[in-house]
């Protein structure tokens, strides 16, 4: 039930073998206000024998989680998985992939994109921030993407640590904004030390400098991280148990159909679909 | 009895020029001795670095530095608080340190910052 | 560049000048409309210590309990909606819930329930409500306003029933509270007592803090100009000031200076000492306006100031600010007030709110 509000979340703390830097990011993530953290697993698929990382249980990080600052409750850790395709063929939804509450998918050339976009069953699409964007945002992709309820994800901790990166990264952000219109767009940290961490809202006034609204830059450190942790509990479980919400009869939906123009629940769409 | 004053009533929208931040320096090997000038000369740095020239050179006030705590109260044009809060945000290192600031309050009245329920802490 | 590089959001300050003793005045309204206030601080010029009157009232302030994990039917339960909820003087607010994510939920004197919830908490309540004001693209929070006091939440009416089911069973909604509520010779509080047993709880008293101003520039009051000119400051420089001096924030600083530029806004004479204090915890406008009439009498004898100030800040997280006005937060929650009273009993008011809010009363 946590992961169902609207509430601050960082979907990309890179995972790290040294549990000690692990557990302080994580605690720092929740001193921060963070209630909700993904730790992310990369894999290289251009590599010769890739080989798809086992998640790390979070019991063995934790006995006891950190509660989020100035709240009763304690944080929520998730798993992540981002595949890094120059072919399409590296992205394979294995069974391999539903260890992980959330997959990714980095691609690096626009046919790949293009696929992330339109088929990939993922949800979470990386934007380029460490290089130049190596192909253009088309409106095609990228509005089916947000139709389909995937979301593209900047981070921002290169742009802390280098500035030639930093020219990338609000460059390609700027690039992705003229084509999403700040629709769908999901800020995380990529963070590998406590201190790369920035608060929720530092995050969402940076989120303007990339070319987002106010209300779009706080979107993308809650309520769009929200859709994309429902999503990926909707994937999981795709082939077992469906969540359905018990609505009580007569309540009063007014909400669904005000919703044109931004992406729908995903999760509900897709559970229906599933149906 | 003495005139009584005559009710009025003034609705200010925006009426403010400045918005006022409380920013927390945090350094990777804890506390030192930071000066309220390096503080505000660090801040500087961010803003040329994301800004450039015209950055630099935006006005801000240190109202207050809290060394032991590395907190100080800045006072900024509303034009320029989201340039000054993103180049900050983006400042990762302090003389080869790592480091981060961290806005634990924004609010176009100064006064606002003299408390913040969000620490009422009774435990 | 990105035009909303430089843009902000809107922030509302209502400036009002009367005098306590005209009738019409409603300065008492602004007061016991504004539910939960989490701080107050006065200054007072020229004043070394706090006169015993006042502290006595600071002394007479309602306790506070925070309570664990109650469930919110709770507070619909007969004996309790009766005896306590309705009786008038009594306030709840959701703790350790933030406005901008969590559910929030509050119960106001006037016997009305809000609660500011998630669409899915919304959805699964079946009770009816607003889409929040303050959305952005897709509506994401709900504010539901219960009357209490309506004949049709009599407890085993039809809609009273529905209302304990949704919270009782669909959604059995519970949360940490912050509790007061003013005693009164009929009520000493029994049935509250009642229910917080049930409960872990502890009480709380609000903490008084008193601290000496220094020799310091102080602006020039002249009651009956609002607006600020060449012989009064205006409402946002006296504001402005009020927090530098709050927050010991040194008003004499050179226009050449590096660190700072700020300065006392003109006119100004010097304070040769002041006096300022807090009080902090869960305060309710019952206590806050008996504070405010004794401080209306400390210029009953004469005095070296002209003015004093009190500041009264509500909490960033509430889900109301005045009355059931919808408060919200974007990058900050501020709803306040303040008072200027005047020696002649003129007083200035100003109320101000955040980006979301809506326009004090």
């Amino acid at each position: 039930m946590v992961c169902k509000m609207a509430m601050f979340m960082d979907l990309n703390i890179s995972f790290t073998k040294d549990k000690k830097t692990l557990q302080n990011i994580i605690e720092t993530a929740a001193h921060l206000g963070y209630s909700t953290v993904a730790i992310n697993y990369t894999l290289e698929s251009q590599q010769k024998k890739p080989e798809i990382p086992k998640p790390a249980s979070i019991s063995d990080l934790f006995d006891k989680l950190p509660v989020v600052q100035g709240r009763s409750r304690p944080i929520k850790v998730l798993n992540r998985l981002t595949v890094v395709a120059t072919d399409p063929s590296h992205f394979r939804p294995t069974s391999e992939y539903k260890l992980f509450d959330l997959v990714a998918v980095h691609p690096k050339t626009e046919k790949i994109f293009h696929a992330a976009c339109m088929t990939f069953e993922a949800d979470i699409i990386c934007v380029t921030v460490t290089e130049k964007q190596p192909f253009h945002f088309k409106r095609a992709p990228v509005n089916g993407a947000i139709d389909r309820g995937v979301f593209f994800e900047i981070i921002y901790t290169p742009a802390i640590r280098d500035s030639t990166m930093r020219r990338y990264t609000i460059g390609n952000s700027l690039g992705l904004m003229e084509t999403c219109k700040g629709k769908g767009v999901i800020l995380s940290s990529g963070a590998e030390k406590p201190l790369e961490l920035r608060g929720p809202y530092d995050i969402a006034n940076l989120g303007i400098l990339f070319g987002l609204s106010e209300g779009d830059a706080k979107a993308a450190v809650s309520t769009n991280c929200r859709s994309v942790v429902l999503g990926g509990e909707t994937r999981t479980t795709a082939f077992g148990i469906i969540h359905t919400v018990k609505k009580p009869p007569s309540a009063p939906t007014p909400s669904d159909k005000d919703e044109s123009g931004e992406t729908d629940n995903p999760a509900s769409k897709r559970a229906k679909m599933e149906q | 009895m003495e005139d009584l004053a005559a009710f009025e009533r003034l609705v200010c929208k925006n009426a403010s020029d400045f918005h006022y931040m409380k920013i927390c320096l945090v350094l990777e090997k804890g506390r030192r001795n930071v000066e309220a000038a390096q503080f505000k000369q660090l801040m500087i740095s961010g803003l040329r670095q994301l800004y450039g020239e015209v950055g630099a050179a935006l006005p801000f006030d240190v109202l207050k530095f809290d060394p032991s705590t590395l907190t100080g109260m800045v006072r900024v044009c509303n034009s320029s608080l989201v340039k000054l809060w993103s180049a900050i945000t983006l400042i990762g290192s302090y003389q080869n340190e790592l480091c981060a600031f961290r806005v634990t309050q924004v609010s176009p009245f100064l006064i606002a910052l003299s408390g913040n329920s969000r620490k009422l802490e009774l435990d | 560049m990105s035009p909303e590089l430089e843009r902000c959001s809107r922030n509302l300050l209502i400036c009002e000048k009367s005098n306590f003793r005209d009738e019409r005045a409603r300065y008492d309204i602004h007061v016991s409309k504004h539910f939960f206030n989490y701080k107050l601080s006065m200054v007072i010029p020229e004043c070394a210590s706090l006169p015993a009157c006042i502290a006595g009232v600071i002394q007479t302030f309602s306790s506070y309990y925070r309570v664990r994990d109650l469930p919110v039917y709770k507070f619909l339960q007969e004996d309790i909606l009766q005896k306590v909820v309705k009786n008038g003087h009594f306030y709840a607010l959701s703790y350790n819930t933030r406005i901008d994510e969590d559910n929030t939920i509050a119960f106001l004197p006037s016997g009305h329930l809000i609660m500011s919830v998630n669409k899915d908490t919304y959805e699964q309540l079946g009770l009816e409500g607003k889409p929040s004001q303050y959305t952005h693209r897709k509506v994401q929070r709900y504010v539901v306003n219960v009357d209490l006091t309506d004949k049709s939440m009599t407890p085993g009416a039809k809609t009273y029933q529905r209302l304990i089911t949704s919270l009782k069973e669909w959604v059995p909604l519970k949360s940490d509270f912050l509790i007061s509520m003013k005693m009164t010779a009929e009520d000493d509080g029994g049935a509250l007592q009642t229910l917080l047993s049930q409960y872990s709880f502890e009480e709380y008293r609000p903490t008084l803090q008193t601290h000496t101003l220094k020799e310091t520039p102080c602006p020039s009051l002249h009651s009956s100009n609002l607006h600020g000119d060449e012989k009064s400051c205006d409402a946002h420089r006296f504001l402005e000031w009020l927090g530098a001096v709050s927050m010991d924030i040194s008003c004499n600083n050179e226009a050449s200076s590096f660190l700072s530029t700020y300065v006392c806004p003109e006119p100004w004479s010097s304070m040769s000492q002041g006096l300022l204090c807090t009080v902090t915890g869960f305060l309710i406008p019952e206590d806050i306006h008996s504070l405010l009439l004794e401080l209306r009498h400390y210029f009953d004898q004469p005095k070296f100031t002209s003015w004093l100030s009190i500041t009264v800040h509500g909490f960033a997280d509430s889900p109301v600010s005045w009355g059931m006005t919808e408060h919200g937060f974007l990058k900050g929650g501020e709803n306040f007030y303040n008072f200027v009273c005047f020696e002649n009993q003129d007083y200035w008011l100003h109320m101000a709110t955040g980006s979301h809010d809506g326009c004090p009363p």
